[in-house]
C-alpha cells in the first residue's frame, strides 16, 4: 500500500522566520501519527501545507493528490479539525448536520446524530451557547460521521479540561480508528497522548528532529538510570542527554545494546515525553 | 449507498471507491441556506419593514376615513391595477432601500467574518470549492435576495389591497375600481425586468464588495470608503475636477436614466402604468457598452475574490 502522506523538503517562510526548513516525512496508512513539537515549531504550518491552506515549497503528495492544485478533490478524502474554536458561533447543531450532509458525499447523518445523542448537546442550540468542550464534541461528531481515509487534528483538545480531553481521545480510538484509517495529530501535550500513537514525528525550528514508529523507538533508544562509578562509565558511551534525578543520573542513549548498558544501572525504554525533552534540548538553535 | 447508513457493524470498509460528489444543485442550496442562517438581516430586515408598512396602513385605515377621495390621475380615472401598482410602489421603495443597505453590509461582511472568527477553517475542511462559495454569495445578493424581496413586496401590497377592500366595504374608502389583469401582469413583468437590469448593472459593485471583504484584514467598511474619499479629495486639490465622484455616481445610478429614457415626467405626463413594459428601454440598456464593461469588471473581481479566499492565509 502506498503512503498516505509523502513530504519531501517542505519549505515555508513568514518574513525572516523559516516555519518549515526542509521537512521530509512519510505517513503510512493505518497509523496514528503524532506530530510533536513546541509552540512555533512549524506543526501547524506543516498541517496547513498538507491541507492545502497555505502556499509552500517542496514536494507533497497526500493520498496521491497535490494539496496545492487538487484541494477540492482532496477535501473529499480528508477530514480535519483545525482548532477547537472554528465552528461558526451562529450555527445551530441541527444546521451543522444539514450543512455537512448537503455538501459532503461521505457524511453519514444517522451516525452523527447517534454520536450526538450520547452527549448533552441539544439539537436546537447555537454553537455560541455551548461550552468549549461541547463544541469540540460536536465537531468530533461531525468528523467521525465522515467516512474519510485521513483525519488531521491540530491541537484538538487545547484549552479543554481533563475529562473532555480523555473522552475525546477515547471516542477517537474506540469508535473511529481502524486499520483502514490514518490519523495525523499535532500536540504539545505529549505526556497525555503518548499511548495513542503508533508513530511520532518530532519537529523543531521547522526541521524534523526524529521520525519513528513506537516499536522502533524501543529498539533505538534506551534510558539508563545509574549513579556514581557506573554513571561515569555509562557517560563514556556518549549519551545524547542526561539529567539528574534525586542524586541519580538518567541518561538517554541511541543505538546501544541492552547488553552494553544493562550492567551499568536500571534500563528501560524512554517515554515519548522524555525523548521529546531530550531531542528538543539537543536540537540546533536552542 | 443505503447500506452504509444502516450498517452499524464496527468493521466498516471506508475509502473504497470514492463516492460521487454531491449534486451541484444540492451543494449550492446548502450554501445559500447557510447565508440566510448566518446573515439573518437578509430576511429579517425586509420582513420587518414590510410588516411595519402593513401595520401602518392598518392603523391609518382605522384612524382616518376618506370615502369620497378622488381616484383619478393625470391620465383619467384609476383602475384597480393602478391602485395596486401605486401600493406596490409605496411598499417597494422603502423595501428596496433597506434591502440595498442590508446587501451592502452583507457583501462586505460575508468573506471577512469567516476569517475573523476563523470559521473559514471549518468551511474549508468540507469539499466545497472556493469558486462555488464565492458564487453562492453573489447569487444570494444579486438574485435570491432581490427575488425574495420582490415576493415580499407583492404580498405586502396584496395585504394593503385587502385592507383597502375591507374599508371600501365598510364605506370608509371609495370602492376599488375594476381590475385590468393584463395591465397588472405587465406592471409586474416590468418590475421583474428592472430586477434583471439591476442585477446586471450592480454586478461589478457587488463583486467589488466581495473583493474588499476577502481582502481586508480588519474593518472592510473603512477599506471600502477610505480609498475613494481620499482619491476624490486629492483629485479636487490637484486638478480641481471631480471625475472620480461622477464615475462612482454613474456606476451607482447610471443605468436608470438609460432604462427610463422614454419616460417624461411632469407637465401633465405621468408614468403610464398600464403599459409598463413599453416604458422600459431594455434595448438601450442591453446594448450599452458600459453595462458590458461593468460585467467584464465583475468577472475580474469575482476571480480576484476566489483567489483571495483560496490563498489568503491569515487564520
Amino acid at each position: 500500500m502506498s503512503a498516505v502522506i509523502e513530504a519531501r523538503g517542505l519549505t515555508k517562510s513568514y518574513g525572516a522566520t523559516r516555519a518549515l526548513d526542509g521537512v521530509s516525512f512519510t505517513v503510512e496508512p493505518g497509523r496514528i501519527v503524532g506530530l510533536i513539537g513546541p509552540n512555533g515549531a512549524g506543526k501547524t504550518t506543516a498541517l496547513k501545507a498538507i491541507l492545502g491552506l497555505t502556499a509552500f515549497g517542496g514536494e507533497l503528495s497526500v493520498l496521491g493528490l497535490d494539496p496545492r492544485t487538487q484541494r477540492d478533490e482532496l477535501m473529499r478524502e480528508v477530514c480535519f479539525i483545525a482548532d477547537v474554536a472554528v465552528l461558526p458561533r451562529w450555527l445551530r447543531v441541527r444546521q451543522a448536520l444539514d450543512f455537512v450532509d448537503g455538501v459532503h458525499p461521505r457524511f453519514d447523518r444517522a451516525r452523527a446524530t447517534e454520536i450526538l445523542s450520547r452527549t448533552d448537546i441539544p439539537m436546537a442550540s447555537r454553537v455560541r451557547e455551548l461550552s468549549k468542550g461541547m463544541v469540540t464534541q460536536l465537531h468530533l461528531a461531525l468528523v467521525m460521521a465522515i467516512d474519510a481515509p485521513l483525519l488531521v487534528l491540530d491541537e484538538p483538545t487545547l484549552g479543554l479540561d481533563l475529562l473532555y480531553r480523555r473522552k475525546f481521545y477515547d471516542t477517537l480510538l474506540n469508535d473511529y480508528f481502524d486499520r483502514d484509517r490514518t490519523i495525523l495529530l499535532t500536540t504539545h501535550q505529549v505526556e497525555e497522548v503518548e499511548n495513542l500513537f503508533t508513530d511520532v514525528i518530532f519537529i523543531n525550528h521547522g526541521r524534523v528532529v526524529l521520525a519513528a514508529s513506537i516499536e522502533d523507538l524501543g529498539n533505538r533508544y534506551q534510558q539508563l538510570t545509574s549513579a556514581g562509578d557506573q554513571a561515569t562509565r555509562a557517560r563514556a558511551l556518549h549519551p545524547f542527554y542526561e539529567r539528574e534525578v534525586f542524586g541519580r543520573v538518567a541518561m538517554l542513549f541511541e543505538g546501544r545494546s541492552a547488553a552494553e548498558l544493562g550492567a551499568l544501572g536500571e534500563l528501560r525504554t524512554p517515554s515519548i515525553a522524555d525523548l521529546f525533552v531530550a531531542k528538543m534540548q539537543g536540537s540546533p538553535n536552542t | 449507498m443505503s447500506s452504509s447508513v444502516a450498517d452499524a457493524a464496527p468493521e466498516r470498509a471506508p475509502s473504497g471507491a470514492p463516492p460521487a460528489p454531491r449534486a451541484l444543485s444540492r451543494t449550492l442550496l446548502s450554501l445559500v441556506r447557510r447565508e440566510f442562517w448566518e446573515h439573518r438581516a437578509l430576511w429579517v430586515a425586509p420582513a420587518v419593514v414590510a410588516a411595519l408598512m402593513v401595520l401602518g396602513a392598518l392603523f391609518a385605515s382605522v384612524k382616518y376615513r376618506a370615502p369620497h377621495a378622488d381616484l383619478s390621475g393625470d391620465q383619467g380615472p384609476w383602475n384597480g391595477m393602478t391602485l395596486f401598482a401605486v401600493m406596490q410602489g409605496f411598499v417597494s421603495s422603502p423595501l428596496s432601500l433597506v434591502t440595498g443597505i442590508v446587501l451592502l453590509f452583507y457583501l462586505l461582511d460575508c468573506l471577512y467574518a469567516e476569517r475573523k472568527d476563523r470559521s473559514i477553517l471549518f468551511f474549508k475542511s468540507l469539499p466545497v470549492s472556493d469558486g462555488l462559495t464565492v458564487l453562492s454569495k453573489l447569487l444570494v445578493a444579486l438574485v435570491i435576495a432581490p427575488l425574495g424581496v420582490y415576493a415580499l413586496g407583492l404580498l405586502a401590497s396584496l395585504a394593503l389591497t385587502g385592507i383597502w377592500q375591507v374599508n371600501a366595504v365598510l364605506g370608509r374608502l371609495p370602492a376599488i375600481p375594476g381590475w385590468d389583469l393584463g395591465g397588472w401582469l405587465q406592471a409586474e413583468l416590468a418590475l421583474l425586468l428592472c430586477l434583471v437590469v439591476a442585477a446586471l448593472w450592480y454586478a461589478p459593485c457587488a463583486a467589488y464588495l466581495l473583493v474588499v471583504s476577502a481582502w481586508a484584514r480588519r474593518n472592510p467598511f473603512l477599506w471600502l470608503l477610505l480609498p475613494p474619499v481620499v482619491a476624490q479629495i486629492l483629485e479636487r486639490v490637484a486638478f480641481g475636477t471631480h471625475y472620480i465622484a461622477s464615475f462612482i455616481a454613474y456606476r451607482l445610478f447610471g443605468v436608470w436614466p438609460i432604462l427610463f429614457s422614454h419616460v417624461r415626467l411632469g407637465h401633465g405626463r405621468a408614468f403610464a402604468l398600464g403599459s409598463g413594459l413599453a416604458q422600459l428601454d431594455l434595448k438601450a440598456v442591453l446594448t450599452d457598452v458600459d453595462l458590458w464593461l461593468g460585467l467584464a469588471a465583475a468577472a475580474g473581481f469575482v476571480f480576484a475574490a476566489i483567489r483571495l479566499r483560496r490563498y489568503r492565509d491569515d487564520t
